[in-house]
């Protein structure tokens, strides 16, 4: 007999009419009381707003929305991690005490500056501050490997090579489309998209564009010289002085300044290019338009970085303060621009293309580009943790608005679960790696200042757990502590052992994946033979019967069911 | 059973809930806005239908190039003229939920593709679910040779035991390799 929970199942899978059911469970009669777990329904935020903006726009943009709940909730996560074991019990001890104090912003207790480095009556606070620190970016990696993994598997191994074939277009039709104008426009696109996969598109404009593309890459090279080069002449005017006189503040400001202009503009021309280029597939128009935009992205942070790193902590006391000071100010002028970016750019845009200049038209809401920079603010997340909550908050219904009031869905369908896949992967690769090695490296690298900061008085943040092992030595019990961390821990062959059992693990599934390949190309083909050899039959039978009329019905019902098997045999096989 | 007049009983409601992919929020918005579709005289009738014409007024059902097709495999009328009573609605309601699995959705989007009833999706049934997708204004139209082209395309790939027609198996066979369909495959209301 099946659990209820299985019996249950079973029916709901059944493709019958209610009544027919029904009848099913009556026959199989049982009590039972089932405890519906709805509180995950309730749960779901945003369900209105994501099912309209799902029905005029269609699953592609919502992976852009569902993308950015998602992070939502790994920030909100990771604020109650850190604010649970960091700064509770910093408020508790110190009280409000820490919010008075000349400059406000610098001492209040969000602010990692004023952190104290004694221990509280049993609670220490070095400690704890790395560990929490640590913890939540394994965290943060091990979540994003799990979903990378799942995603891969589901949208890019079992998807294959039938991905832009006219069948796929006509059985993923959006059935969650209710708007009249978006159904009209989809149906036009999927027209025009049929007519090109019919058609192998021209090889003959080739020849021009590669020219151009030759000219708009050295463009590209140009720019992004040009961008650093100016960077670093900012960066060096900028210098910070405790001189609170009104230029040096408005100096100190440049910098965030020509950062996010920086980012706003650049963007827009590769849009532009891109308009120009000429791609075979849809899928590698947006492609390339992210990985310039990726480039970009990476270079503005690697800049900021270095300088962050190298230069601040030769001048002087309490670099930490001002580093988070200036992440600070460069959150706050992002967070600016992608506002007016969202309400003034677009909305003169769709001004323009209406009334100005009807045929351009109202502009395309770009999934790439939002999303990008959805990571890029995520990124700066990872640097200063406490300063991005509220933000995503109001960065994402400014969105939503600027959306449904002046846009239009992109002219071309995107495959809106690889997308999904590539955001993912693109969050964890070059985004998250590169935090976890800057975050890793002033842990282990930098002196930290000696005057501001939990990790005062140490060689660096990780001599804070050599200082704890210390101790524990001491005390009798934890000696097995003592014992993982000299083995395991601080031994190199820990680490190459794992890495080559990782190594070993993928190549033998990767083995087993071509097998299993293989094995499906010949049961395809093992299907096909059986299909001639029951058409043979079939007439065959025929033949015979029209002299011996009425036996061998049976027969025939016997090859159906073999047909039947193999289709279960490959379905197995995947 | 059925619905009694403007409230669901409890016994129904739980019921429903074992029945179908639907949480007791989605049961009960379905109630009200199916008990909004029919007459007065038929709100106090237990298992009234509702007729497709009315049906396809829902603004979730309105531009949906399908929406005579979906009510006409749902409907159990003996007349075949697709109306549908409160249950037909949620085993609607409950094939294109969130949370039905790939087979039932897939089962159901073959009969809905399946314009003729025949169990196969042969050439006039591909015929009539392209000019279904594509419009049937003059221009967005394909012409004959493009036409014979995408079907001889689509047989080629999802037919797999080189019969002509595309069966249930081969058509989920397909599906199962698209990552995109259950999330398209999807009517809230």
């Amino acid at each position: 007999a099946l659990s209820t929970r299985d019996r249950i199942q079973a029916i709901r899978d059944l493709p019958m009419s209610f009544k027919e059911k029904k009848h099913i469970r009556w026959v199989s009669h049982k009590q039972i009381k089932m405890i519906r777990k709805s509180f995950s329904q309730t749960l779901k935020l945003w369900q209105g707003a994501m099912k309209s903006i799902g029905g005029k726009f269609g699953t592609s943009v919502l992976t852009y929305f569902v993308f950015l709940k998602w992070l939502l909730m790994f920030n909100i996560f990771s604020f109650l991690v850190n604010f649970g074991f960091v700064t509770i019990p910093l408020l508790v001890y110190k009280g409000l005490e820490i919010l008075t104090g000349a400059g406000y912003f610098k001492y209040t207790v969000m602010y990692y500056g004023s952190y104290s480095n004694e221990s509280l009556v049993g609670y220490n606070m070095q400690l704890a501050y790395f560990f929490t620190i640590a913890v939540y970016m394994v965290l943060c990696g091990i979540s994003l490997i799990f979903s990378m993994a799942v995603n891969f598997k589901d949208n890019y191994v079992l998807a294959d090579s039938a991905s832009n074939s006219a069948w796929q277009l006509l059985c993923t039709w959006d059935f969650s489309v209710t708007n009249e104008k978006a159904v009209k426009q989809r149906r036009n696109n999927l027209c025009v998209q049929l007519k090109e996969s019919l058609s192998e598109m021209a090889q003959q404009d080739l020849v021009i564009y590669q020219q151009c593309r030759v000219f708009i890459f050295s463009l590209h090279t140009v720019f992004i010289i040009i961008h650093y080069l100016y960077l670093f002449y900012v960066l060096q005017q900028a210098t910070e002085n405790d001189n609170w006189s009104l230029l040096e503040e408005a100096k100190t400001l440049l910098v965030p300044f020509v950062v996010s202009l920086i980012n706003l503009v650049i963007p827009l021309f590769y849009s532009l290019f891109n308009k120009f280029e000429h791609y075979s597939t849809h899928r590698k128009q947006i492609y390339a338009l992210l990985i310039r935009n990726v480039f970009l992205k990476m270079s503005i942070l690697s800049v900021l970085c270095y300088y962050w790193m190298s230069k601040v902590p030769a001048k002087g006391s309490g670099w930490e303060s001002m580093v988070g000071q200036s992440l600070y100010r460069l959150v706050l002028f992002d967070f600016l621009f992608l506002m007016l970016g969202s309400f003034f750019g677009e909305f003169l845009s769709n001004v323009i293309g209406t009334k100005l200049i009807p045929r351009m038209g109202v502009p395309e809401f770009d999934v790439a580009r939002n999303v990008l920079e959805l990571i890029y603010s995520q990124t700066l997340a990872w640097y200063e943790p406490y300063e991005r909550y509220i933000r995503h908050f109001i960065s994402s219904s400014s969105v939503s608005v600027s959306l449904t009031h002046n846009c239009q869905p992109p002219r071309r369908s995107g495959r809106a679960a690889q997308m999904q896949t590539i955001f993912i992967f693109l969050l964890f690769f070059p985004f998250f790696v590169g935090a976890l090695s800057i975050v890793a490296y002033t842990a282990w690298s930098l002196t930290p200042s000696k005057s501001c900061g939990p990790f005062r008085g140490l060689n660096n943040s990780f001599s804070a757990v050599d200082v704890w092992i210390g101790d524990l030595k001491n005390i009798t019990g934890s000696q097995w502590v003592v014992e993982i961390y000299n083995n395991v821990i601080r031994s190199e062959i820990f680490y190459f052992l794992i890495t080559l059992i990782i190594l070993v693990i993928i190549y033998i599934l990767w083995q087993v994946t071509n097998g299993r390949k293989e094995l499906i190309r010949r049961l395809r083909q093992q299907i096909v033979n059986e299909g001639k050899d029951k058409s043979f039959l079939l007439e065959r039978l025929q033949d015979l019967q029209k002299s011996i009329p009425n036996k061998n019905t049976k027969q025939k019902k016997q090859k159906g069911v073999c047909c039947e098997n193999y289709f279960m045999l490959t379905s197995l096989c995947m | 059973m059925g619905t009694t007049a403007s409230q669901l009983s409890k016994e129904s409601l739980s019921e429903y809930q074992e029945l179908t992919f639907l949480t007791k929020q989605e049961i009960l918005l379905a109630h009200k806005r199916f008990t909004e579709l029919l007459e007065k005289h038929e709100k106090q009738q237990i298992d009234a239908r509702a007729p497709m014409g009315r049906i396809t007024t829902l603004p979730e059902l309105k531009s949906n190039p399908f929406k005579e097709r979906i009510c006409q495999v749902f409907s159990t009328s003996e007349q075949k003229d697709g109306s549908l009573t409160f249950e037909d609605f949620l085993d609607l309601l409950s094939a294109f939920s969130d949370s039905a699995t790939l087979e039932i959705k897939s089962h159901y989007a073959f009969r809905i593709f399946d314009f003729d009833d025949d169990g196969t999706l042969d050439c006039a049934d591909l015929e009539k679910l392209v000019n279904c997708l594509t419009g049937e204004t003059n221009d967005a139209k394909l012409s004959s040779t493009e036409m014979k082209q995408l079907i001889s395309n689509i047989l080629e790939e999802s037919d797999i035991d080189k019969d002509g027609t595309v069966n249930l198996s081969e058509f989920q066979h397909v599906i199962s390799r698209s990552p995109d369909f259950v999330s398209s495959f999807k009517i809230v209301l």
